[in-house]
């Protein structure tokens, strides 16, 4: 039986009909349309489903979309903004720190994440924080040059 | 991966929680983070009839230090014990073990209950728990009761919860002047990984420069369940605090230990028991650390 759902996405309302045993990740992609979270693993460990939950970077594909009724969600079509690019996105873009790009809304939710809270990390603080974000092209350098350029 | 169909359930309340598990019994299962529960009913290994989900229960998130007893709700998340400066200054092996756990998304979701429930083997918070002598709190409609840590645990991922239990709260007390305790997880990878042997080691003084009053040696990973090392207690009560003598108790924690090395342990037997040796070495000479500290 669908229930109803309410979330703030991005700063906007959404009003959703779900069933009990969908994910938020599936909602925010197939309900929504916002693909810009994807679907790596499925179970909590490459983190390409990363999305910002009431403050908090989690993995989306292990929260029942009925958990997330009420709750305020930042997907990475959140980060842009009429100025532009977020300084995390630009970075990444410009410090080599995308090839692929099918880590990097997660990665960069991640490092965004990080920054909100600590706006100067050390390299060891930036790697923590990105540990639940895999990544097979770059091999990690750069994203975390890449954040560390937004912090200079 | 699909998830199974099921029926949510969403209580307000411990009570109406309580209420919907009285009536369900085996048919229903808990969900408070879903870091474990998701995974495995994504894998078709559980499939509950009814899910409740009580990761929103204000009275299961409490952080209670006004006592000697620290109280956790079981719903308290294993980022905020990594976040807690009181925790990681009174229950410091709490506080690294919580750090170990998963990665930084998933701590976010994690619960200290659920990691208690789930009963994995290789779970990162019963070794400092057990080591700082916790209980747990299972709370049912008619009632509650307190089990200790060392009791909980039952072995094949079995616990003491019974099916219309919920676990709602842990108990920690302070720990003793003069005491200290240390937790070392060893895994391939430094996030997003099993466990391969993890240990918790905790020792009192009986005074500044004294010698053991009490030890406890937690073993994961190396039985069935997590398990204390008896016979590495024992030879350190009276001890003085020497590396001579945590070498001896490493061995005999080694010898304590029980692990099987089949094909799903990540690691032989062989390797896993000198890695309760050297774990154990290192645990006490940090546990002895921070009791020197106070």
């Amino acid at each position: 039986m669908k229930s109803v759902i309410h979330m703030t996405i991005n700063d906007k309302e959404y009003e959703v009909a779900v069933q009990p045993n969908q994910t938020l990740v599936d909602v925010l992609r197939y309900e929504l349309r916002l693909t810009g979270t994807k679907k790596g693993c499925g179970t909590g460990d490459c983190g390409s489903c990363t999305v910002i939950m009431d403050g908090k970077p989690v993995n989306s594909c292990l929260v029942l979309a009925v958990q997330a009724n009420g709750r305020k969600i930042t997907t990475i079509e959140g980060l842009e903004s009429e100025e532009g690019l977020h300084p995390v996105q630009k970075a990444f873009t410009e410090k080599g720190a995308i090839q692929c790009g099918f880590c990097s809304p997660g990665m960069i939710l991640s490092s965004k994440s990080l920054l909100d809270k600590n706006p100067k990390p050390t390299e060891e603080e930036i790697r923590r924080a990105i540990s639940g974000n895999l990544c097979r092209c770059t091999g990690y350098q750069k994203i975390v040059d890449a954040v560390k350029s937004v912090t200079e | 991966m699909l998830l199974p169909k099921f029926n949510f359930h969403e209580p307000a309340t411990l009570a109406e929680a309580c209420q919907i598990m009285a009536e369900y019994g085996t048919k229903a299962k808990v969900i408070a983070g879903g870091t474990d529960l998701m995974v495995n009913m994504k894998r078709k290994l559980v499939s509950p009839e009814q899910l409740v989900s009580i990761g929103r229960i204000e009275e299961l998130k409490k952080f209670d230090s006004t006592s000697n007893v620290l109280r956790l709700g079981s719903c308290f998340t294993v980022a905020d014990i990594e976040a807690s400066e009181l925790i990681g200054k009174k229950w410091s092996a709490l506080c690294a073990a919580a750090g170990a756990l998963g990665s930084p998304l998933i701590r976010n979701l994690a619960t200290i209950g659920g990691n208690l429930a789930s009963a994995r083997p290789a779970a990162d918070l019963p070794p400092p728990l057990m080591a700082y002598g916790a209980r747990v709190v299972l709370k049912k409609k008619s009632g509650e009761r307190v089990v200790s840590m060392d009791n909980f645990f039952l072995g094949g991922a079995l616990t003491e919860i019974a099916p219309n239990e919920i676990l709602s709260e842990i108990q920690i007390d302070a720990p003793p002047p003069y005491s200290g305790a240390s937790y070392i997880n060893l895994s391939s990878r430094s996030a997003c990984d099993c466990n391969l042997v993890n240990i918790a080691s905790f020792i009192a003084l009986d005074g500044p420069g004294g010698t053991i009053k009490s030890a406890r040696i937690v073993m994961g990973c190396v039985g069935p369940t997590h398990m204390r090392a008896p016979s590495a207690e024992k030879l350190l009560i009276g001890e003085k605090p020497t590396e001579a003598i945590f070498a001896k108790a490493a061995e005999a924690a080694m010898k304590d230990s029980s692990p099987r090395g089949f094909a799903e342990s990540r690691a032989s037997a062989e390797y896993k028991k000198d890695m309760v040796r050297v774990l154990t070495n290192r645990t006490l000479s940090t546990a002895y650390k921070e009791a020197m500290m106070q």
